[in-house]
Order: structure tokens, then sequence, then C-alpha cells
């Protein structure tokens, strides 16, 4: 039985949600008082998870914290045709791996600017928005290549990895910070390649790639 | 307001079904490519709530609001459906703000308002092969990246490491033409730059003919234009930064009211079936035409002041043309005789604005499309309508033989929901209508369109077998003489006035005689455009547009045809 400590308006917990059901996966949600009760700060909730960090994935007896580990571990035990986490190619590996550490330079600049503006979090906004601005231009001349190349996704070949998997949350919600993604073209066609994925959910904020 | 031509995207960022955000002037704008290949630009705001177009939907043909579903067409911006109001067509003058679209050079321009026609700029440069490199945003004005541009340079792709290159700068319309040089390796790069917002810009280099290589291309270029947008961007802002830049949120134009009347040019003319002719109507200067809402019909004026109404049978998105199909009538007054003997392509006519009196409720999800003869030309587009959006429908179309189907080519893309009824007599086909009548629901519309007789049939079957009168839309395509031998008086309440009205001449004409403006289309009791509100006496309704009940109520008259059967009739004008 897998079971999610959960936060619905969370750009991680959603990455997992959305592994969880690329995957086919059946699991029962903890919904967490993230804000405004700061539960995942609280006594109870550090023994689930000492970070005090969301999410946290327990399936049997086995306790996964850190949304990429809890990646990298459905993928693992349950990804059959091994693709999200291509283990088997060393250089597809790295780069999935790689993409994965961008998604941690979204977390701080994309999602920062997010939590400022959806929570009042105090940080500074100004240098969130133009870090975010920063990790898009980046992001962006590398799809804009990738599409070149042929390629769809992050990491080259034919199918989508945990690289994407693990950026696309915070890219995706980026305009909820105030970071304007309208100069991100090669960017804007990505996300609308993830959101064609079988079997692709949604959360608040997310609209669906629809064509009627 | 700047209104010259600038590229907003790239041509290859309009992939299909895709909708990109572009911004020119700090006007945000909604590009999206129709999948008859046409890229619309247009203002990035739905009419209704102000809600980005480009989080909605592209279905090909329509752009669909994120929000509430409005529909807009490819090309004329047209509102074609607003499901809150499922059975009304929505008003003509909900239209999207549009700009002027032209690809050159691998490029997707466009201007702000105008007025003239001109065009973007023409680059020898460009002419042959051009070569899109990857764009880039910078953090800075259009004005301060044009004067950062006279002085910039690259080494030519392929020259030899270590070498200086010559350069020469050349300003074009919006850009500059810049050509490096190394030995015999020469490369010319013209890069235009779009005035984004205030303190913003987007570069776009387009190489003269295609590279031996082109990703070594792509990759040099990118790499020389990411260090030129580095320096630019640690410039120092100057007062240029907000020259020429409207930032504000700016009441578009609003959407001119088309002029009713409009010349259009036969562009195509066929028979597509035995006495049916049908044209392709476009504009003769290329213009885009009205919106075209399914159901809609066109009046058509023919020498002689004859005015005849011909339905479209378009598809949704087919924007850039009417098309019609005429029966030749045996008693014809030489409107359809005069379509399929004298009129030929490139001739131009006088229509009307379409116009609407059979709207297509799209929130049912089992329709029946009934058509008899020339009426299937307003269910043809509906049909396409409904399939378009994925709503279940089946078409039965009724002719007296094989060669009187028309328009072959859309029934065989609508594919199995069609289903041929050839060669019944007046008994087969009320016997086939109640089969298919048998069973109303909820969920379930009938819309028909045909002779009078089989519509009126169809009506009595319809109300036997328990369809109420509003899950039944329908479309005469003729009406019946009407015997205008009455003499009675008509008073006009509100204008306090009295007529008399004479054998042989209608309740509108009269009233109009009078001096007193009512609008009409068919004049034939068909449409509902002159109808006005009954305050006293008896009517005898002549037409074909009300239904039993609001027959029954009296307080409507279909002023073109109907007459009195009182001696008095009042009404609210």
């Amino acid at each position: 039985m897998i079971t999610l400590h959960d936060y619905v308006l969370s750009a991680n917990c959603y990455k997992v949600r959305l592994l969880l059901s690329l995957l086919e996966l059946e699991y029962e949600s903890v919904a967490v008082d993230f804000h405004p009760g700061r539960e995942h700060k609280g006594t109870a909730f550090r023994e689930v998870n000492p970070m005090g960090h969301i999410p946290v994935l327990t399936d049997g007896e086995h306790v996964q914290r850190d949304a990429h580990a809890i990646l990298v571990y459905l993928a693992a035990c349950y990804d059959r045709g091994g693709t999200w986490y291509p283990v088997d190619d060393p250089a597809r590996l790295g780069d999935t791996a790689q993409w994965m550490a961008f998604a941690d330079a979204t977390a701080s600049t994309l999602s920062a600017a997010r939590l400022a503006i959806n929570l009042g979090y105090d940080l500074d906004l100004d240098a969130a928005r133009l870090g975010g601005h920063e990790v898009l231009r980046v992001l962006d001349e590398h799809l804009w290549f990738q599409e070149r190349a042929g390629h769809d996704w992050l990491v080259d070949g034919a199918t989508p990895t945990l690289g994407d998997l693990a950026v696309f949350p915070d890219v995706v919600l980026a305009e909820e910070g105030g970071v304007d993604v309208l100069d991100y073209p090669a960017v804007r066609r990505w996300l609308d390649r993830v959101k064609q994925w079988p079997r692709f959910t949604l959360m608040p904020g997310v609209f669906p790639f629809t064509t009627s | 307001m700047n209104t010259s031509w600038f590229p907003v995207a790239d041509d290859h960022d309009i992939i299909p079904r895709h909708v990109v955000r572009a911004s020119l002037h700090g006007h945000e704008l909604v590009v999206w490519r129709a999948d008859d290949g046409n890229v619309n630009v247009w203002e990035n705001r739905c009419l209704h709530r102000g809600v980005r177009l480009s989080i909605g939907s592209n279905d090909g043909a329509e752009l669909v609001c994120r929000y509430h579903a409005w529909r807009y067409a490819n090309r004329s911006g047209g509102c074609t459906y607003i499901p809150a109001h499922p059975a009304d067509a929505p008003a003509r003058t909900v239209q999207c703000a549009t700009h002027p679209v032209a690809l050159r050079y691998g490029l997707v321009w466009t201007r702000l308002d105008g007025g003239d026609h001109d065009d973007p700029p023409v680059l020898d440069a460009l002419e042959s092969d051009p070569f899109v490199l990857r764009a880039r945003p910078v953090a800075a004005s259009a004005a301060a990246v044009l004067a950062a541009l006279e002085s910039f340079t690259f080494a030519p792709v392929g020259a030899p490491p270590d070498r200086e290159p010559t350069v020469e700068c050349e300003s074009v319309p919006g850009g500059v033409t810049v050509t490096a040089t190394v030995d015999d390796v020469v490369e010319r790069v013209v890069v235009f730059v779009q005035p984004v917002g205030l303190g913003r810009s987007v570069v776009r280099p387009v190489r003269s003919g295609r590279p031996a290589d082109p990703m070594v291309a792509w990759r040099h270029h990118a790499r020389v234009l990411g260090r030129f947008v580095d320096e630019v961007e640690r410039l120092p802002p100057t007062d240029a930064d907000a020259d020429g830049v409207v930032e504000v949120a700016v009441a578009p134009p609003v959407a001119r009211p088309s002029s009713d009347r409009r010349t259009v040019r036969i562009e195509r003319k066929w028979t597509t079936a035995d006495q049916i002719a049908a044209f392709e109507l476009v504009d003769p200067s290329g213009e885009v035409l009205p919106v075209i809402q399914p159901g809609d019909h066109i009046d058509v004026h023919l020498p002689g002041g004859l005015v005849r109404q011909y339905s479209l049978t378009n598809a949704p998105g087919e924007s850039d043309r009417y098309r019609i199909g005429v029966k030749r009538t045996v008693d014809s007054a030489g409107g359809s005789a005069y379509l399929h003997e004298v009129a030929a392509v490139g001739d131009t006519l006088e229509i009307s604005v379409p116009r609407n009196h059979f709207a297509l409720r799209r929130n049912v999800p089992d329709t029946l499309l009934i058509a008899g003869g020339i009426g299937v030309t307003p269910i043809l587009s509906m049909a396409q309508a409904l399939a378009r959006v994925g709503l279940g429908f089946e078409l039965h179309y009724f002719a007296s033989s094989p060669a009187e189907f028309a328009f072959e080519e859309i029934l065989e893309a609508l594919g199995p929901s069609v289903n041929r009824h050839v060669g019944l007599d007046a008994d087969a086909t009320s016997a086939e209508l109640e089969r298919l009548l048998a069973q109303p629901g909820p969920t379930r519309q009938v819309a028909a369109c045909g002779p009078p007789p089989m519509l009126d049939r169809l009506r009595r079957l319809a109300a036997d077998a328990g369809w109420a009168d509003d899950a039944v839309q329908f479309e005469y395509f003729d009406s019946g003489e009407v015997d205008r031998s009455s003499v009675f008086t008509v008073e006009l309440a509100r204008s306090a006035r009295t007529i008399e009205v004479a054998t042989g001449v209608s309740v509108l004409d009269a009233i109009r005689a009078d001096g007193i403006e009512l609008a009409s289309s068919c004049e034939r009791g068909a449409c509902g455009t002159c109808a006005v509100t009954v305050l006293d006496g008896e009517v005898e309704h002549n037409d074909v547009y009300l239904s039993p009940a609001e027959r029954a109520a009296d307080d409507t008259l279909l002023t073109c045809v109907s007459r009195a059967t009182s001696g008095r009739l009042v009404l609210d004008l």
C-alpha cells in the first residue's frame, strides 16, 4: 500500500502524483495542512520527516522523503519499461540526473516567487523572478535545440524521463509567481507536449492541453 | 503608436493546435495557426471576461476561450458560439480585434492598427532561401538594441579561427543587415528587432541562404547573439528605452460593424447535383469575410431588384469563402435562372452579411439532422460544426433520385453519419420521418430544412411523438403563395398612426409607405426579422416561422406575409 503525504498546491507533491498516475499506481493521499497550518513543521509530522518537508511517500515498510528521491524510488520499483530513469544508458542517466538537479534551480526561483505571491512567504520576490527568467532562458535554449535535433524531451531519446517530470511543475506554474513565459516559446511547446502524456493529471493552476 | 510591420514569431513556432502568446509595443497578441494553414494574430483577450485567449485551445478551426468556451473563428475572429446561450446565434459584433498577418522570411509579421495596407519590408538579402536563426529575448528596449546593433560584429560561420572579420552594417526597416567577411567566407545576417514592451525586445536574426550544416550555424549564432545580448543588458538604461512604447492596457479598436451589404466575386461555380449549381464567393480584394455561424444564410441581390436567400454550407473555420448551393426552380422569377445561366466565375454579386434564423444548439449530445432536397445546405454547415466538436448526430438526406444529392465531397467527409433516402413518395417519407422521430429525449434535438410539405409533416409528427417545441429547429426554404386579398386597418400604438392595408399590399409595405422603418430579410415569412408585437386584433398567420404555441398566443405578427382576420390590428410600433 502506497501512501503520500500530500498538499494539493505543492509543485513537488504534484510531480509525485503525476508519476503515480503515469505508472498507474493506486495510492492513498494524506493531506498535510501546509498552509496556513504549517503542519509539516509540527512535532507530529517531523516524526515522519525530520526535515519537515513534503512530500513523503510510504510504500509498505519503506519511507521515502524528498520529491526527487521518491521519483527515483517509484521508477525503480514500478516502471517496467525502465524509460523514466534510464539506468542502462549512462549518458541518458547522467542527463536525467542533471535535469532533476535543474529543478532545484526552478524551485529556488520560480517556485519561490509563487510561494511569495500565493502563500505570502517573506522573500526577495524581485530576485526570485529575475532568477526565474535566467533558468527559463537556459531551458528555452536547450529545448529549442532539442527540437531542431528532433528530440521532444529534455534528454535525448524517444521517451521522456524523470528530468521532464521534475522540471515541469515549477515551469507550468511560473506565471502564478508573476514570471511571464511570453519570451520562451520552446518552453511553451514542451509544456503542451508534456500535457499530452497518457494519464497526465492536473493540479490547480494547470490547464489541460485540449483541441476542442 | 508605431504601426510599422514587425515580426512577432518564428513561423516554425506556430505548430499545429498550439497557441502562442506574443507582444508588440506592449500589446499582447495571441498567435495561432488553423488547420488550413492560415495564421491568426489577434488581441490576446476574450471579449467576454478579458481572459487571455492564449491559455485557450486551438481546435484547428476556432480558438476556444479557457474560461467560458466562447468560440472565435479562424480569420475573422468572429464569435461563433456562446455555450451559456446555446439557442442563440452570437451577435456579429462579438469579434476579436484582429491584426494583419504576413509570413515572410520564415517569420510571422504583424502591425498594430494602421489603416493603409502596405507589406513587411522586402530585403534582397533574404529573397532566396532565408534561414531563420534562433531568436533571443532581450531585457532592453528595441531602441537600445538597435543602437547597439550598429556596432554588432561576428565571425562568419566556417571562417578560420583567430581572424578578425570585416563587418558592414546597414540599417533596414526594423533592424540591420550585417555582412561579415573573412577571406572568401562571407555571411550575411539580417537582425530584426521586435519591440515587445517597456524595456523588452526580441532579436530575430535571419541568415541569407541556407548554411551547409544548419546545426553548426544555429549553435554558432546562438553563441554570437548570446554575447551580444549579455552586453546590451549590461548597458545603463537610456531615455530611448521608453520611446514609442505603449505599456498600459489600451482599449482595442471596436470591431467595426460590417455594413449590411458587400460585394463578392464568384471564385468557383460548378454543378454539384442535378439542377443544383454550387458557388464559392470570395471578397474581391482578398479581405476576410464576416464570420459564419452554422445555419447562416445570405441574401443575394440580383438584377431587377430580386433578393434571394441562400444558406451557407461552410464548415467551422472555413472563413475565406462562402459556399452556397442554388437549385433551379421552374417557376423562378429569374433568380435561380440568372445564377444558373448568366452568373460566371469572376463576376461580382451583391450580398448581405450572413444572418441566422436557424441557430444550432451545441449543448445537446445527439442531434437528428433532416434535409429535404436543397434544404441540405444549412444542414451541412450544422453537421460539420457538430462533427468538429465531437457531438453525435445523424444526417438524413431525402432526395428524389441519386443525382440530386448535392455536395458529395462534404457528405463523404462526414462519413457514416450520413443516411440517404432516395425516391420516397409523400407517404413513404412520412413513414420514415415517423420512424426517425419515434424517440424524443432530453439529450436529443432535431434540426430540419426542406420543402414546406415535408417540414409541415415533420413538425406534426414531432409534436405527436412528444418532442418539445424548442427541441425542434427548422427552416423553410420556400413559403407558399399568400392570399393578399383582404383589406384591414392597422393601428400603430406608439406612433399614433392608422394605416389602411389594401388588397395586394403587405403589412410591411403599408407601414413602410407611411414612412416608418422596419427591418426585414426574406420577406417570405421564413426568417422572423420583420416580426412585431400585436397588442390587439386577430392575426391570420401566413408565415412558417412561428411555432404553433406562438401562433396560438396571437401576440406576434410577421409583417411581410401575415394579415388580419379581424378588421383592425393594433401593433406595438
